[in-house]
This record gives C-alpha cells, structure tokens and sequence, in this order.
C-alpha cells in the first residue's frame, strides 16, 4: 500500500510539472469553458427569474464539454513518446496509474470549476459563490474523472479517440449529470419540492462504485 | 537463472510474425538478435518484455517457472524500444529523477548525475527533453533503461541515432553489465559494433530461430556471410514450397 501511494504521489507531480511546463489540457479547457459561456450567454437572453432554474445546466453542460477536451489530452501525452509502456514496466501496480491520473483529472476539474463559477456570475448576474454548490460539483467532478479516466485510457490506444471518448462516456455520465443538475438546483431555490440528500446519496454511490469498479479492471484494459 | 521462450507464436490478422519460437538466453550472455525488416525482432522483444502476450507458448524467467508477465519480474527488466518513454517537458534529469522514484531505486541526485554522465549527458544542459537531439534522446534512454539495475536488458535497436562514440560508450556498458553477470538480447544492424560484444548471433527468419552462431571472434564479412546464407536459404524454400 506505501509503494501503491508512493507511486500515485510520483505520477500526480509529474503530471502536474508537465502540465504547468505545457499548459496543454488547462488552456483548452479554459478557452473552451469561456467560450461556451459567452455563447449560451448571447444564445439563450434569460431573463432574471428564469436564470437560476438553468444555472446549474449551463455551469455542469460547460464543465463537462471542457473537461472531455482533459481527458482526450491527459492519456495522450503519455501515448505520444510511448511513456505509457515505461510506465507498465516501472510501477508496482498498475491501478497507481489509473488512481494517479483520475486525481490529476479530478483536480483539473476542481481547477476548472473555480474560474468558470466567477466568470458565470459576472456574465449572467447572478452569484453562484455557495459551498454547497461547489461541493456538489466537486462530488460530480469526481464521479465524471472516474468514469472519463477509464474511457480515456480505452480510446487513446484507438485512431477516433476524439469521437469515441464523448461517445462512449457521456451515456455513462447520465446518472452524475442528473444528480449534479437536480441538486443544484436544489441549492439555488430553482427545484421545488425535492429532498437533495437523495441525489447527493446518488452521486456518492456512483463515485464510489465507479472508482472501485475501474480500479479493478483497469489492468486489463491496459494490458488487452 | 535464464530467460526462456518456449513454442512462442504471434500473429497480426493473417500475418503471423513468430511461429512456434523457442529462445534460450542464459545470465551473463549477449545475445543479438538478427533479422531483416518485418522479421518479428520488435514483437519478440515486446512479447519477451511481457508487455504483449503471445497467442500460444509461453515466456519463462528463471526456475521459478514464473511468467514474465508478472509485474514484479517486469520491473527488473530494462527495456528500449523503438520509442524512448522520455518526457518532453521534463528534463533529463528530471525524467531520471521520476523513473527512479517509481522503480523505488533510492538512487539520490549524486547518482542520478553520475548515470547521466555515464552515458555522456553529465554536461549536457538542463534544458526539456524536447530541446534534446535524436542521440541525446537515445543517450538518456539507455540511462532511463539501466536505472532500475535491471537483471534483464531487452534493447531493441538501441544503436539508433547515436554517434561512434555513443555506439562505443554502449557497447562498454553492456560488457559491463554482462560481466554483472546481467542477460543481454538485443537486437540491431550494426553488425560492425555489435560483433565486438556479443556472445551469440541469433537469427530469427520466418517466425523462428532460423540459425545461432556463435562469437568465436568471427570476421564482419564471414558473420554478413552466414547470416545471408541463412536468409536466402529460408527464401529458397519458400519459393520451393511455393
């Protein structure tokens, strides 16, 4: 277990040093994120009463569009010099791979999740500064990494990764987008009627099984 | 201990690469691996590696009659290929210093630079990887391959894109590495600097070990002699059978 998190601590700096050298996988997340929120911003005129009913769909639709764009580029950069393969060879196990590169996704998210909140505030006046609702996105950040990680890592070894990916995870992510958007909306007064621990329950169910579930055949997508 | 490939086959679709390949290569000896283009050199030593399975047969290591696919054994192998698993926003050091903390290796900075120097990169700016020219590059892999003090080397054309004092400074370290009582297989071109090293000469042609000659201080124009005998025979008797 000590030489497990040693090896998940080793992969997360490289990542992180590569990833602040390269500004690869947060620059385009950021343009993209920034982007979408001007346009929903021009495209859908909400008046202030209508608003905060589909904050939290534009803020979670944004991340999760942005976020794929991550997941596509954090496997690529190992597949590019073949690193992948010296990997294999160099850790103790291979799930400190997978765990390594979903806290990696996981923290880019998070990352997102602060610059897109403010920008969301200021373009559309409406403040979304609430823990709560930050934690929830942070709960959904988790459940999506978990997911996207394990799909990544299959699409990348294949010609159409871009298309596949989206293809491939988003009917996974149904259950975290639902929870996501719904408890949201609880938070921010726009869903009447309902009790958020269910889908607060909901979403830490599937974090937890997906992240369980990937750990374990993680090594076999890899090594087939 | 000796590493074992026992009735190996591999195919690609129709293409079968290695066919009922069998290679023994004892502690302490220096194989390389001859063969033409598309012989099946690279997939034997990734199938060799454990880092692709074969279809049929097995790999063995040692007397433990343990699978070369477990991950322990994995990690006390030394693998180049084709692809230098560097990098390119790090730095040389800096990718030693990230391999050594994964294989645990407890090597500190003093011995990281000490590899570095030894493979000719002590001097060498702390520039990216990216920065690094295709011998450089292959300088650092042969350090990244020998950081784990591996009792296996795999190097699959590992002369590539060095100069004549690279190819001498990697043939010195896999004596040394052999006197280390360490099992070399390699596989290259270069017969010129190869000849110089290696034990034995293993000829894989049609998908098996077609001939094995050994180093008994063979001339470059007797070993280019036997190894295209070899060859052109195997291409003979294909035509007869056609």
């Amino acid at each position: 277990m000590k030489a497990w998190l040693h090896s998940v601590r080793v992969l997360i700096w490289k990542d992180l040093v590569q990833e602040w050298r390269s500004r690869d996988i947060l620059t385009s997340m950021l343009a993209f994120a920034v982007l979408s929120l001007f346009i929903f911003n021009y495209a859908l005129e909400l008046s202030p009463i209508n608003r905060a009913d589909i904050a939290p769909g534009i803020v979670w639709v944004v991340m999760v569009f942005a976020g794929t764009l991550g997941l596509n580029r954090s496997f690529t950069a190992e597949q590019d010099q073949g690193c992948f393969e010296g990997l294999i060879m160099a850790v103790p196990d291979l799930s400190a791979i997978y765990f390594a590169k979903l806290l990696t996704n996981l923290l880019m998210m998070v990352f997102l999740a602060v610059l897109v909140i403010p920008i969301y505030s200021v373009l559309y006046n409406q403040s979304l500064f609430n823990w709560a609702f930050f934690g929830v996105l942070a709960l959904g950040s988790w459940g999506y990494s978990a997911a996207g990680t394990l799909i990544a890592s299959m699409t990348v070894q294949t010609r159409m990764r871009d298309l596949l990916l989206p293809v491939l995870l988003f009917p996974l992510l149904l259950p975290v987008n639902m929870a996501v958007v719904k408890s949201c909306g609880v938070l921010l007064g726009s869903v009447a009627g309902q009790d958020i621990n269910g889908w607060l329950n909901l979403l830490l169910v599937y974090d937890v099984i997906v992240t369980m579930l990937s750990i374990m055949v993680f090594e076999y997508v890899i090594q087939e | 201990m000796t590493l074992q490939a026992r009735q190996i086959s591999k195919a690609y679709g129709a293409q079968r690469v290695l066919d009922k390949l069998s290679l023994s290569v004892d502690a302490g000896e220096l194989v390389c691996l001859l063969g033409a283009n598309g012989a099946g050199k690279t997939t034997l030593i990734r199938t060799l590696s454990g880092l692709q399975k074969p279809d049929s047969g097995e790999v063995l290591w040692g007397s433990k009659s343990e699978g070369i696919g477990a991950l322990k054994l994995r990690r006390s192998i030394g693998l180049i290929l084709h692809q230098p698993f560097l990098y390119e926003h790090l730095t040389g050091f800096e990718n030693l210093r990230f391999y050594s903390r994964l294989y645990e290796t407890g090597l500190g900075d003093a011995d990281l630079r000490k590899m570095l120097g030894r493979v000719g990169l002590g001097s060498a700016r702390p520039i990216s990887v990216r920065g690094y020219s295709r011998g450089m590059k292959q300088r650092l892999t042969i350090a990244r391959a020998l950081l784990c003090d591996p009792h296996i080397l795999l190097f699959d054309e590992p002369y590539t894109g060095l100069d004549q004092q690279g190819c001498g400074m990697l043939n010195q370290l896999v004596l040394e590495e052999s006197a280390r009582n360490k099992l070399v297989l390699l596989t290259t071109h270069e017969l010129s600097y190869i000849r110089q090293v290696a034990t034995r000469f293993d000829v894989l042609h049609r998908g098996k070990i077609a001939a094995s000659i050994p180093n008994a201080g063979i001339s470059l124009d007797a070993l280019q002699e036997q190894y295209s005998a070899v060859v052109s025979a195997g291409k003979t008797t294909r035509k007869e059978q056609a």
